[in-house]
């Protein structure tokens, strides 16, 4: 379970978030959607503490802390909690394939070196990575490298995994893939929170949708109830941009 | 002027200026290793910014990089002795001649590699420490596990021109009196007046040698690439 009250984070002076209250049970899928700038970014970060709120309170699983007075070691725990999918996947270059998802088993959570080598390879089969163990990252395509990432925070049997907009930065045609290597983990019952420009995935895959803007969660419900009956106008504005854009694209590659 | 030019002179002059190349490594690899401890030091201030020790260290830096070696080794022999006088009463004017040379390169070495070491460690992308936080590591750990490899791969190039630098650099060190390669090719053109033929001998040696190392060098390099798609190389 995981529960958020009240966080606020500034840069500069400047808001981000202006008091986040949030709670989400064990197993759910959330999504965040929410136009550029909004602070969605920003409030996966605080969650691991990448960022650390200027107050608040951060609960996953039986870790709490108060972000005000959060210490190092406290920041440690409350992030050996989750793990994070990254926009930009961000492995590590020195390392191969199974080393990268090995890392965290070995260093964080004290595995032993074999048993980490064995559960790795397990996660690397279910994303269908078996074929590319000892590769390094530069050796993988966009899609390849994320579903690595993926592994790498499933691997740790976190009570959350945080994905920050992890088809973003991939080539149009190898978003599928990655796609739905993320919708058969949510299908386990890991309990996810997804930003995302994927409208599709908040649709058929997630439990619940919130909608940010201006460092506030405008509004939360079922996708049935967001997609289908916004009460908010701002909700129901970016809906229908975002909506826009995705019919114009089929159009256009048809033109091409 | 010396004597008629005799090439012959060469192959005889080549072994005996080869038996102190052994000094001249030594000193190389003291003030490397030394001089990679002190590059380390003195790089955490200024990657942590430190203060008084980051300003401190930029004087450092660019005192050395803005003075010649020659001179850098005849402040250390001659004033590291009246600074310790001074300032602990302790004599080291009898210390051998090597020791001040070591600690001279010493010092000019950990200068250079702590610039090479803080642009190698700043270039390693911060999106793989978020990474190593987010699965649990410490600062300790992402700095020894994910950092500093990479680091360690970037600075590799401007590491290995900096050691071929200090190969050269140590032909100065006879003018305080080390018997070294050159101190010793001194001695033979005083005694046989074949200063060409010596200065000659002297090339061949000092150049096969750097040749050795680019080759392992390089093949070092390979090594620490291999991860790599494209090289890159380092941006200091
Ligand atoms: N490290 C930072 N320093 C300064 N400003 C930041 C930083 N991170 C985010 N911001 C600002 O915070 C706002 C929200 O950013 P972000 O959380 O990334 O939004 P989103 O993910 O919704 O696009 C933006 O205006 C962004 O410029
Ligand atoms: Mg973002």
């Amino acid at each position: 379970m995981i529960y958020l009250k009240g966080i606020k984070k500034s840069f500069n002076q400047l808001p981000v978030l202006k008091g986040i209250n949030l709670k989400i049970e064990k197993g759910e899928v959330v999504t965040i959607l929410g136009p550029s700038g909004s602070g969605k970014t920003t409030l996966l970060r605080c969650l691991n503490f990448l960022e650390k709120p200027n107050a608040g309170l951060v609960q996953i699983g039986n870790i709490i802390v108060d972000a005000e007075k959060a210490t190092k070691k406290e920041m440690l725990a409350i992030r050996k909690q989750s793990a994070m999918v990254f926009q930009h996947y961000n492995l590590f270059a020195h390392k191969t394939v199974v080393e990268n998802v090995m890392e965290g088993l070995i260093v964080a959570k004290k595995v032993k070196k074999k048993d980490a080598r064995q559960q790795s390879e397990r996660v690397l089969d279910k994303v269908g990575l078996s074929d590319k163990l000892d590769h390094y990252p530069s050796q993988l395509s966009g899609g390849q490298q994320q579903r690595v990432g993926i592994a790498r925070a499933l691997a740790l049997n976190p009570e959350v995994i945080l994905f920050d907009e992890p088809t973003s930065a991939l080539d149009p045609e190898l978003v599928g893939d990655v796609l739905s290597v993320i919708k058969s983990i949510a299908q386990e019952g890991i309990t996810m929170v997804v930003v995302t420009h994927e409208m599709s995935f908040a649709r058929e895959v997630s439990n619940r949708v919130l909608f940010m803007d201006e460092g506030v969660i405008v509004e939360e419900g079922t996708p049935l109830e967001i997609f289908h009956a916004a009460k908010e106008e701002r909700t129901r504005r970016f809906l229908q941009r975002i909506s826009g854009e995705t019919y114009f694209l089929p159009l256009k590659e048809q033109v091409n | 002027m010396g004597k008629a030019f005799d090439i012959m002179l060469i192959f005889e002059f080549i072994p005996t200026l080869i038996h102190y190349l052994g000094v001249t490594l030594q000193i190389l690899a003291v003030s490397i290793i030394l001089g990679f401890v002190l590059g380390i030091a003195a790089a955490i201030p200024r990657l942590y910014k430190i203060p008084l020790l980051n300003q401190l260290v930029i004087l450092y830096v660019s005192f050395i990089r803005g003075t010649p070696i020659l001179i850098q080794l005849f402040l250390v022999f001659y004033g590291l002795p009246a600074l310790l006088m001074l300032l602990f009463s302790i004599d080291i004017t009898r210390m051998e001649a090597i020791y001040f040379v070591i600690i001279t390169y010493a010092i000019s070495n950990g200068a250079g590699f702590s610039e090479i070491f803080r642009a190698a460690i700043r270039a390693v992308d911060y999106g793989q420490t978020e990474a190593a936080f987010s699965v649990g590591m410490t600062s300790r750990q992402n700095f020894f596990r994910i950092v500093l490899p990479q680091a360690v791969r970037i600075a590799f190039p401007n590491m290995a021109n900096s050691v071929i630098g200090s190969l050269k650099d140590t032909s100065l060190a006879f003018t305080i009196g080390v018997m070294d390669m050159m101190g010793r090719g001194d001695t033979l053109i005083a005694a046989t007046a074949h200063a060409l033929e010596v200065y000659l001998s002297l090339s061949i040696i000092y150049y096969i040698v750097v040749l050795l190392f680019e080759k392992i060098f390089s093949k070092l390099e390979k090594y620490f690439n291999r991860y790599q798609k494209a090289d890159v190389t380092a941006v200091a």
